[in-house]
C-alpha cells in the first residue's frame, strides 16, 4: 500500500509543487526569478524521482481505492519525464523572455506546473472521466497561459480562438465517453478491451461511435489535418515559452493517451486504418505546405508541428500492438521536444522588446553578430529536418522503418517527400542568417539563462543521435 | 406510457431550447431559452430516478448558474446598437448545419442500436444522496479528487486573466 506511492510520487511532487507556488504568488515581494527557479527545483526533483528504476514493468497503484483507474508503465514513466523535462526548459527559459516582455505574473509558473502535473496522469489515465477531467485541467491552464499578455490583440485572439474551438473539442470528448458507456457499461479502458475482444468493434455500434468522436477530440488536440485551423493563430499569439511548452508537452501527453486508446485492441486500428492513412498523409502535406507559405517564424514553426504531428501518427499506425513499447514514438516526441524548445529557448533570447523580430527578415545576418545562438539554432532546424547526426534525424528513421517493416511502405515513402519538403522552410532561416549580411545590431534579453536552456538542448540533441533505440 | 411521453416532451423542449439560444439575437433572449433546456433536463434526469441530480440540476444550473449568467448580462447592459451586425447569418447556420448531417446520421444509428428501455421507477435509495456517495467515493474516488485540482486552475485562471493589471518588475 504504502509502496504504491512510490510510482505516484512525481505526480504528487508536481501538484504539491504547483499548490506551493500558487501560494506563494499571492506575495508581492516574490520576484518571479525566485518562482522560476522554485518551478524549475520542483521539476528537477521529479525528475529526478521518475528516473529511480522501481519495481515491476505494469503496476496499477492503490488498485483497490482508485479502482485500477491509473497504470505505471514504462511507457507512462518515459512519457512524464518528457513531459517534466518540457517543463523544466520552459521555466528556465522564460525569464529571458520576461526580461524583454513585461507582462510576468507568478501566477505563469503555477499554471504552468498545474498543466503539466494534468499532462502526467492523462499518460496513466486508464478511464474516460479520468481522461476527460486532466485533459481540462491541462486545456485550461494552457488556455489562461495562452491569453497572459492582456495588453496585445494577437493574445486575445488566440485565447479566445483556442477556448472556443476547445471547448468544441471537450464536448465531443464527453459525448464520446457517454457513447462508450451506452455501449459497453463502463468507461475503462480494460472493459472497453474485453467488449472488444468478445464480438469486435463494429457490433457495437455506440462503441465504435463513440471511440470515433473521442480519437476526433484528440486529433484536434494535436492537430491532425482538418482539425488543424487553429493552431497557426493560437502559436502566434501565445507568448513564446507558452508557444514552446504547448508545441512539446502538451504533444507528448495527448499521444500518449492517444497511444493508450488506439492500441487498446487491434481492431480499432484495423477498424480505421484507411481513415487513419488519408488523415495522416493530408497531415503531412497540408502542414508543409501552410509552411511554406509563412513569413513569421513563430508561425512557421506552428505549421511545421503539423507535420512532425503526421509522422508521429505514421508510427502510431504502424507500430506493432503486441509488443508496444512505444520506443519508436517517445524517441520521436522526445527529439521533436528538445529541437522545439530548443528553438523556442533561442528566440525568447534573441526576438527583442515585445517580441519585435517575428519575421525570417528580421533574422538576417545574426551568424555574424551572434555566431554562437545562429550555429545552435541551425543545430535544431537541422534536426528538425532531419539531417544526421542529430536526433531528429534518427527519430525519423525509426519510424520510416517501423513504416516498412510494418508494410507501409506508402506512407513511409509519403514521409520521405514530406521530409524533403521540410527542408525548404528549415533551410530559409539558416540561409537568412548565413548568407545575408546583418542590419541589425540584435540586442538581446539581459538574463543569460535562455542561451543556457538552448546550449543544453543543442547537447541534448547531438547525443541523442547517438543512442540508439530498439525498434 | 406516461413516462414515454414525458420523455418526448422533455426532449423536445430542450432541443427547442437550445434552438434559441443560437438562433436568438440578444444574449438575454438566448439566456432565458438556455433556462429551459437546462429545466427539461431537470426532468430527463427525474424520470431516470436520479434525484439527486435533479435537484442539483434545478439549484445550481437552473438557479445558481443561470442568475450569474444573467446578471453579467444585466451588468454589461447591453442595447440593441451594441450587437453585431451578422451579415450571412443563414448562410453560416445553413452550411453549418449541412456540414454536420453526417454525424446526425451516425448518431442516429448509435441510437437505433441501443436497447430499448423502459423507464421506471427503481427502488432501494437510487440516485438518492448516500447511494451517490457511496459509488462517488468507493468508485470514483480519484476523478473525485482530481476535479479539486482542476476547479484551482480555473479559479487561478480566472484571476490571472480578469484581475488588475499590474505586473511585477
Amino acid at each position: 500500500m504504502t509502496s504504491d506511492l512510490v510510482f505516484l510520487l512525481p505526480l504528487v511532487t508536481v501538484t504539491i509543487g504547483a499548490i506551493l507556488l500558487m501560494l506563494l504568488s499571492a506575495f508581492e515581494k516574490i520576484r518571479i526569478e525566485v518562482s522560476s527557479a522554485l518551478a524549475m527545483g520542483i521539476f528537477a526533483v521529479a525528475f529526478l524521482i521518475q528516473l529511480v528504476p522501481v519495481g515491476p514493468d505494469d503496476v496499477r497503484p492503490f488498485v483497490s481505492l482508485f479502482n485500477g483507474i491509473l497504470l505505471v508503465s514504462d511507457f507512462t514513466r518515459i512519457a512524464s519525464l518528457i513531459i517534466i523535462a518540457c517543463g523544466f526548459f520552459t521555466a528556465m527559459s522564460s525569464i529571458s523572455y520576461f526580461r524583454q516582455n513585461s507582462f510576468a505574473t507568478l501566477e505563469f509558473f503555477s499554471l504552468m506546473t498545474f498543466a503539466v502535473s494534468g499532462m502526467i496522469l492523462l499518460t496513466m489515465a486508464q478511464e474516460l472521466i479520468t481522461v476527460f477531467i486532466a485533459l481540462e485541467t491541462v486545456s485550461l491552464s494552457i488556455y489562461v497561459l495562452v491569453g497572459c499578455n492582456r495588453r496585445s490583440v494577437l493574445s486575445t485572439e488566440a485565447i479566445l480562438k483556442y477556448l472556443i474551438l476547445g471547448a468544441f473539442a471537450g464536448a465531443f470528448f464527453t459525448m464520446g465517453a457517454a457513447l462508450v458507456y451506452a455501449g459497453v457499461g463502463s468507461t475503462g479502458f480494460a472493459a472497453i478491451t474485453d467488449a472488444i475482444a468478445m464480438g469486435g468493434l463494429l457490433q457495437n455500434p455506440a462503441l465504435a461511435g463513440g471511440l470515433l468522436f473521442i480519437l476526433f477530440a484528440l486529433f484536434f488536440k494535436v492537430t491532425v489535418f482538418p482539425f488543424h485551423a487553429w493552431v497557426v493563430d493560437v502559436y502566434d499569439g501565445a507568448p513564446i515559452p507558452v508557444t514552446g511548452f504547448m508545441a512539446t508537452a502538451l504533444k507528448t501527453s495527448i499521444f500518449a493517451v492517444l497511444a493508450n486508446v488506439l492500441l487498446l485492441a487491434d481492431d480499432i486500428r484495423g477498424t480505421w486504418v484507411d481513415m487513419l492513412f488519408y488523415l495522416t498523409v493530408f497531415t503531412l502535406f497540408a502542414g508543409n505546405l501552410i509552411a511554406i507559405g509563412q513569413n513569421s517564424l513563430k508561425r512557421m514553426l506552428a505549421a511545421s508541428g503539423i507535420v512532425h504531428t503526421g509522422y508521429l501518427l505514421i508510427a502510431l499506425i504502424a507500430v506493432s500492438g503486441d509488443s508496444f513499447s512505444g520506443s519508436v514514438i517517445l524517441y520521436y516526441l522526445a527529439a521533436y521536444a528538445a529541437s522545439t524548445l530548443g528553438i523556442f529557448a533561442s528566440l525568447s533570447y534573441l526576438s527583442g522588446n515585445d517580441e519585435k523580430r517575428r519575421d525570417f527578415d528580421d533574422f538576417k545576418g545574426l551568424a555574424k553578430v551572434r555566431p554562437y545562438s545562429a550555429a545552435v539554432i541551425a543545430i535544431f532546424l537541422l534536426s528538425m529536418a532531419g539531417i544526421p547526426p542529430t536526433a531528429g534525424f534518427m527519430g525519423k528513421l525509426y519510424i520510416i522503418v517501423t513504416a516498412f517493416q510494418a508494410g507501409q511502405t506508402a506512407l513511409a515513402v509519403l514521409g520521405i517527400v514530406s521530409s524533403i519538403l521540410s527542408m525548404w522552410y528549415y533551410l530559409r532561416l539558416i540561409i537568412a542568417m548565413y548568407f545575408h549580411e546583418s542590419e541589425d545590431a540584435f540586442e538581446v534579453s539581459s538574463s543569460r539563462s535562455a542561451p543556457y536552456c538552448a546550449f543544453i538542448l543543442a547537447a541534448c540533441v547531438l547525443a541523442m543521435g547517438l543512442y540508439p533505440v530498439a525498434i | 406510457m406516461l413516462s414515454q411521453w414525458l420523455f418526448y416532451g422533455f426532449a423536445t423542449l430542450a432541443v427547442v431550447g437550445a434552438l434559441g439560444l443560437i438562433l436568438s439575437r440578444h444574449p438575454m433572449n438566448g439566456a432565458m431559452c438556455f433556462v429551459i433546456t437546462l429545466i427539461s433536463q431537470a426532468g430527463l434526469y427525474a424520470l431516470l430516478s436520479a434525484s439527486l441530480l435533479f435537484a442539483l440540476q434545478l439549484i445550481v444550473y437552473a438557479g445558481a448558474i443561470m442568475s450569474l449568467i444573467l446578471f453579467i448580462i444585466m451588468f454589461l447592459n447591453i442595447q440593441p446598437a451594441d450587437l453585431p451586425q451578422e451579415t450571412g447569418r443563414w448562410g453560416f447556420l445553413i452550411g453549418g448545419s449541412l456540414a454536420v448531417v453526417p454525424i446526425g446520421l451516425l448518431l442516429l444509428k448509435i441510437v437505433r442500436s441501443l436497447p430499448a428501455g423502459e423507464t421506471t421507477i427503481i427502488g432501494n435509495g437510487f440516485g438518492h444522496v448516500k447511494s451517490v456517495g457511496l459509488v462517488l467515493f468507493r468508485d470514483w474516488l480519484l476523478p473525485f479528487e482530481i476535479v479539486s485540482i482542476l476547479l484551482l486552475v480555473a479559479l487561478v485562471g480566472a484571476i490571472v486573466l480578469a484581475g488588475k493589471k499590474e505586473t511585477i518588475q
